[in-house]
């Protein structure tokens, strides 16, 4: 059993494959917050009165969805750095971008840009007359928005939100081509060292298949869960 | 300050770079746009199929399209390329008795054979959402009338679902443009392949920033011929077709299309 | 109140953080990227640790600085971004000194220079490897390489691809995808003798061309870090002269690839 002791064996390579995975997880997981609440922002934004601020968001998301992931993840990857060190340069401490942070901005600026799309959707479906009822009880906006708008927001946005987690999964072996040591890039360098790419990637590909199903299983509990409320 | 702002016009526009590499670039778009349109057309075709088996009564039919589309969407395209196209070598001896080596040796093939395999697996899901969300009084009419199966499909249903899912057709072609970036990963000589070998010279980061223009501008473009393909075509249902399909075709686009990366 | 605590807390923070970048500009740690998928001289195993000969010799180096190294893999189409980008403070990675290069980047004195070479299938038996030899024949090596340089100026009639990683082109080679790549001859070789060796081998060395090759593999730094440069070159001169070059290469290679 060639493939067993390759993966298994004493210099197998299941190690490094399932600290991969880890990794890539982790990526997913860690960018998951500020990509999703960054959207919402980018959302808010684009619904604005000001109409300079729904320019600018308007811009950001036709920019980052009009380009390659991989383009993106470039330009944020190795311009980010460089922007900041000229904005610390006049005074600030000097800031250093792991390898992984880096790659979580990335991957959150992006997923950002996706998911606004489906906050906007989502916060067009509440009706206004939800607000005006919670003005009418008296609550200011940051309650009305809290507890009130936002739970219902949620509800709606769900399945997209999902979607995007999905993408956002597979964005991370991106990732993998700039520096950090993923899933898809202990795959590769498995199968570089032993040249037996088709196993390595076809079980790199299995394990992303499995955290996709896992994904799609907590979406529809959490779609349950949400629905209990109205039905 | 003056000297910032020089530094940052000479990052925007880099003439000698255009000059030098400017054909490379070219080179590189048409490429881009052969693949993606090979694969996007070959990925409707078979997704049309796919769509078909997954809606079929067999359940092993149906099972098999389920599995073939819960593996393309769930997986990075970047890991099904690898896996075609460096895994294909591992299958030498074996695609070799079947004739099949050459097509697996070139590049662009494995390229076209990954792309319109992922592309099928969204465009068979857009298909079946389409089709369903047509009403079923529409195919009840149809067979009142007396039309047989074929008819109700190719002259009643057909029609008004291909109107539906037009918007998250355009998105898939426009998640191809860009996905079609990872060919570059595998030596192919696409916009993104010619990018790096232009970067690989120069040094010149701002390539990149070309590139990611060149891209935006090719996805604007595809946008607003969709916007205006959909604005005709939908001409004698307005102006109920805005407010009842626009809100399914968002549905449907917010359920099938995530860009296949 | 409560707003009042959490400023307190932060300005507490960002003062804390001031007082430890103060003297990070001594060069305690030495930040060192690589693309590690050019073995033996670096290149990932199975626990995912970069080991190969660059890696002992720059940890020698380190030593004699007295500075802590750490070691980063990074893709080698990005490694100059990455360097400028301050991901890390050098590159040491086999990159041959050139002047497009030197454009960007600060280049330390060499510290090897080994000749480069083709490499064929086990099918082929021609050991010609003049450019009209090669004429429509698809040859395969590393992109932002000086050997995709070479390839574009003397073989202009052949079919080039470039790969992100020298250990793809070495095996599209094995697959039959290509007829010949070219690289350094170290890393060629070991390819052949063991990975590559059911299908391909080796054909033959060709002599540096000054003006593409340069004279040799160096260290590189960001422009304003001279004096980090200045700190490797002590380094590698007291590494030549203490025996502890020869010492490192030993185990690696069968002869000596400092070059004069």
């Amino acid at each position: 059993m060639v493939w067993y002791d390759l993966l298994f064996g004493p210099n197998g390579w299941s190690g490094l494959l399932l600290q991969g995975a880890a990794v890539t997880l982790a990526l997913a997981v860690v960018t998951m917050p500020f990509g999703f609440t960054g959207g919402l922002i980018v959302a808010l934004a684009k619904i604005s009165a000001s109409r300079t601020i729904r320019t600018f968001a308007d811009a950001f998301t036709t920019f980052f969805r009009g380009i390659p992931d991989l383009l993106a993840l470039f330009i944020v990857y190795y311009g980010l750095q460089a922007i900041i060190d000229k904005i610390t340069r006049l005074g600030l401490p000097h800031i250093e971008l792991s390898a992984f942070t880096a790659g979580v901005i990335a991957l959150a600026v992006v997923t950002a840009a996706y998911s606004s799309e489906v906050w906007v959707a989502a916060l067009k479906a509440v009706p206004a007359s939800q607000a005006e009822a919670g003005r009418s009880l008296g609550l200011g906006p940051k309650v009305i928005f809290l507890k009130i708008i936002l739970p219902q927001m949620l509800r709606i946005a769900i399945p997209g939100l999902s979607n995007i987690w999905t993408i956002l999964l597979k964005d991370t072996s991106l990732i993998s081509t700039l520096a950090v040591l993923d899933l898809l890039r202990a795959a590769f360098t498995a199968s570089q060292r032993t040249t037996r790419p088709l196993l390595f990637y076809s079980v790199a590909a299995a394990i992303y298949l499995i955290i996709s199903i896992m994904a799609t299983i907590v979406q529809a509990y959490l779609e349950k869960r949400m629905r209990k409320g109205i039905a | 300050m003056l000297q910032t702002l020089q530094s940052l016009a000479g990052f925007v526009v880099n003439i000698p770079i255009l000059q030098e590499y400017g054909y490379r670039i070219l080179l590189g778009i048409r490429m881009t746009l052969i693949v993606v349109s090979l694969s996007c057309t070959l990925g409707f075709v078979l997704g049309y199929f796919i769509c078909l088996a997954r809606m079929s009564r067999f359940r092993i039919l149906s099972g098999f399209a389920l599995a073939y589309i819960t593996f393309f969407r769930g997986t990075p395209l970047l890991c099904q390329l690898y896996i075609v196209y460096y895994g294909s070598g591992d299958l030498r001896p074996q695609l070799q008795d079947l004739g099949l080596w050459t097509f697996f040796r070139d590049a662009f093939f494995c390229c076209i054979l990954t792309f319109t395999m992922n592309t099928s697996a969204y465009q068979a899901e857009i298909f079946r959402g389409a089709i369903q969300s047509v009403s079923r009084g529409q195919s009840e009419a149809a067979k009142a009338l007396g039309l047989n199966r074929i008819q109700t499909a190719g002259l009643v249903v057909m029609p008004q679902a291909l109107l539906i899912a037009l918007r998250p057709f355009g998105n898939e072609l426009i998640g191809m443009i860009k996905a079609s970036a990872l060919a570059a990963i595998v030596t192919l000589l696409d916009l993104m392949g010619q990018t790096r070998f232009v970067f690989a010279r120069t040094f010149d980061f701002s390539v990149y920033l070309y590139a990611a223009l060149i891209y935006l501008t090719m996805v604007e473009i595809i946008r607003r011929i969709w916007d205006k393909l959909e604005l005709r075509l939908s001409r004698h249902i307005r102006p109920r077709f805005e407010v009842l399909a626009k809100e399914e075709a968002k549905a449907i686009t917010i359920e099938t299309s995530m860009p296949s990366t | 109140m409560k707003k009042s605590k959490i400023w307190a807390a932060l300005g507490l923070a960002m003062a804390g953080l001031l007082a430890g970048q103060a003297d990070a500009k001594e060069w305690k740690t030495v930040r060192i990227g690589m693309d590690a998928s050019y073995a033996p001289f670096e290149s990932v195993d199975s626990k995912g640790e970069i080991v190969g000969f660059e890696v002992d010799y720059a940890k020698a180096l380190c030593a004699k600085m007295k500075v802590t190294c750490t070691f980063q893999n990074q893709d080698w189409d990005g490694v100059i971004p990455a360097l400028l980008g301050d991901k890390f403070d050098v590159i040491f990675s086999s990159m041959n000194i050139t002047k497009a290069r030197a454009e960007k980047v600060l280049f330390s004195d060499f510290y090897y220079a080994t000749p480069p070479a083709f490499i064929t299938t086990k099918g082929n038996k021609s050991d010609d490897i003049s450019p009209a030899a090669l004429k429509g024949k698809t040859i395969g090596t590393q992109s932002s390489t000086i050997h995709v340089n070479y390839l574009e100026k003397f073989y202009k009639d052949s079919e080039i691809k470039t790969y992100p990683t020298q250990d793809e082109a070495n095996l599209d080679l094995a697959n039959g995808r290509l007829d010949y790549v070219t690289a350094d001859s170290i890393v060629l070789q070991e390819f052949v003798n063991t990975k590559g060796k059911d299908s391909t081998r080796f054909v033959a060395l060709y002599a540096r061309v000054p003006e593409i090759h340069g004279p040799g593999v160096g260290a590189a730094f960001r422009p304003s870090d001279t004096d980090l440069k200045d700190m490797f070159n002590k380094a590698i001169a007291e590494a030549d002269a203490d025996g502890t070059f020869k010492t490192l290469e030993k185990p690696y290679f069968s002869f000596d690839i400092r070059g004069k």
